[in-house]
């Protein structure tokens, strides 16, 4: 099993790596959203002292680290799988003996993150040395208890994503579903601003959804604000959706196989 | 199943559920609130069961359902209704030693990736089907002197002409030694030549490994080298199973003849052969004529009558098909 992650991994990355020019404009057009928060909330916490206890501090904190989290994270499922399904190309990875989401797609995504992560990281960097973070609150403990949550938070996304791009067996109009289930990230997940400066009851519905443990929970993880009481809630959290995920996509790939036409071939 | 069938197929149906509206603004806006949908019978009732080492044809016009049975026996697609057995296995199933067992090549699709030369997509696939390195070298090998692979596969694909292209998909299905080949339309769009090596190689290929071959084609040459018998499929319905030599003797020995000639409708065509469609709805008229008489009405249509054009065919696979049927 090893042996075929590793050749998919060459495969990918000989291909992806064609295509960096292609990468590059993408990094930059994820980057816009985040940065511009980082400087609105950052000049406001400048001008007041502080928005509900972030300073200012705390925001650049925040939106540097919430670049990293978000490049471990995320995923691009469906646009490497959509068309596939859609047009037929999948066929011929559904007649092999692997499972195509869980070799092919997922190496396709994660080569794309590590190519990402290279030209990323001299920006990150450069950012770092303009807003001269204080990144005294991350310890080596709160690194170490972050990497799992990093990991099951890329597993619940990948796979939450799958089930969705899995819609497109039964209809073409998968892209829209996915943008509002992106609407929902953005909103909960603590991507648009840190969660406790969101409203009650927002905060009291996030709490009991996957979403923040993609951005939030490992952040706040990292920047040891979290009382043991809130660490537990997200193991929880994270142990349930992630068997929810895992289920969820069994059935409904299966389901999908069973729907698929094959079109074209 | 028993012992010598390596493929049996029973009362095989696939019906498609083909959504469909009229053209324009008003019929668009309906479709969104109450979409109409029509079943397509693709494969109706088909059986039909293969013993090993068989190379059989899978002939049919454009839509008869030759491609849908296929995709069913490599487990692409559900049937609606119906069962299979191949070396055992239910197809749709899609258990692991069944796949590693099947390839399914086509020749409309390419399943190599475009980017990276055809050698990177071959270890992949060597990494998929968990082959050693001692068998994987020994089969690269002897695809590489069978299908005279040579430098071929260290190009990007997206470099290669069609027929080079068609040669690597050959090679990356073939990776794993399957012991039974589902080929829609290998030779498509291949030239002449081209197709006379692939055909060589299915053959070979054949031979040397007792492989069960089912393959569909437009070019009725590929049937003809490759195939003993034949499985004729029309409407979704199974017409003709059986040796490929009774097959053209039942349907036969047409040619069509067609001629140019100026005001065609003022002559009575009647006595030299029977009124026929052509092919791509010139001026010319067509005539069917049986095959021992053609020199004979050729030679008497150019003596009777004032032609300014003439050509002689064996009548398209598509009509010699619905022929076999209508009469």
């Amino acid at each position: 099993m090893l042996k075929i992650y590793k050749n998919f991994w060459l495969v990918n990355w000989a291909e992806q790596w064609q295509y960096r020019a292609n990468l590059l404009m993408y990094l930059f057009y994820w980057l816009v959203s985040p940065i511009i928060y980082l400087a609105v909330w950052t000049s406001i916490a400048n001008s007041k002292g502080d928005v509900k206890g972030y300073t200012a501090n705390d925001f650049i904190t925040y939106y540097l680290l919430l670049l990293v989290v978000d490049q471990i994270t995320s995923n691009i499922v469906i646009h490497i799988l959509a068309d596939k399904i859609m047009d037929g190309a999948i066929s011929s990875e559904i007649i092999k003996p692997v499972h195509p989401v869980l070799t092919s797609t997922l190496v396709y995504n994660v080569a794309f993150k590590a190519l990402n992560f290279i030209g990323f990281l001299p920006i990150w960097v450069a950012l770092n040395f303009l807003f001269k973070p204080n990144y005294a609150a991350i310890t080596w403990q709160n690194i170490l208890l972050a990497v799992p949550f990093l990991i099951a938070g890329f597993a619940i996304s990948f796979l939450i994503s799958a089930v969705i791009t899995s819609v497109a067996f039964w209809t073409t109009r998968v892209y829209s579903i996915h943008e509002f289930y992106f609407a929902l990230v953005v909103l909960f997940s603590g991507q648009f601003v840190p969660l406790t400066l969101m409203p009650e009851m927002i905060q009291s519905i996030a709490r009991y959804l996957p979403f923040q443990l993609m951005i939030y929970f490992p952040i706040e993880l990292l920047l040891g604000r979290l009382a043991p009481g809130e660490i537990l809630h997200g193991v929880g959290l994270a142990v349930f959706w992630f068997t929810f995920a895992v289920v969820a996509f069994k059935i409904v790939w299966k389901r999908g196989l069973k729907q698929y036409s094959a079109v074209g071939a | 199943m028993t012992i010598e069938n390596i493929i049996e197929v029973k009362d095989l149906s696939k019906t498609y559920k083909v959504s469909e509206r009229d053209s324009g603004f008003k019929a668009a806006v309906a479709s969104f609130f109450k979409r109409k949908f029509k079943d397509v019978k693709a494969v109706d009732h088909v059986h039909f069961s293969i013993r090993p080492g068989e190379m059989v044809g899978f002939l049919g016009p454009n839509g008869a359902g030759k491609t849908t049975t296929l995709k069913m026996l490599s487990g692409l697609l559900n049937p609606t209704f119906g069962h299979a057995k191949v070396m055992g296995y239910t197809p749709w199933e899609l258990r692991g030693e069944y796949l590693s067992a099947i390839t399914l090549i086509m020749g409309q699709r390419n399943r190599l990736s475009w980017d990276i030369p055809a050698a990177d997509s071959f270890l992949l696939n060597q990494a998929i089907y968990r082959i050693g390195d001692i068998e994987y070298k020994q089969t690269m090998r002897e695809l590489d002197e069978l299908l005279e692979l040579g430098d071929v596969v260290k190009k990007p694909v997206r470099n290669l002409s069609l027929g080079e292209r068609m040669k690597c998909e050959l090679a990356a299905g073939l990776i794993h030694r399957p012991s039974v080949l589902f080929l829609d339309e290998p030779t498509i769009g291949l030239d002449i030549t081209a197709q006379a090596r692939i055909r060589e190689f299915l053959r070979e290929y054949n031979r040397r490994y007792n492989a069960t071959i089912i393959l569909t084609s437009h070019y009725m040459a590929d049937v003809t080298a490759l195939c003993e018998r034949v499985i004729l499929i029309h409407h979704g319905k199974l017409m003709y199973d059986g040796a490929l030599a009774e097959l053209s003797r039942k349907i036969a020995p047409f040619k069509v003849i067609g001629v140019g000639l100026e005001n065609a409708a003022d002559y009575d065509l009647t006595g030299y052969g029977e009124r026929t469609v052509g092919e791509n709805g010139d001026a010319m008229v067509y005539l069917r004529v049986p095959a021992e008489q053609a020199t004979s009405v050729t030679s008497r249509l150019l003596a009777e009558l004032p032609i300014h054009d003439i050509t002689i065919a064996d009548p398209p696979i598509e009509s010699v098909i619905e022929q076999a049927f209508q009469g």
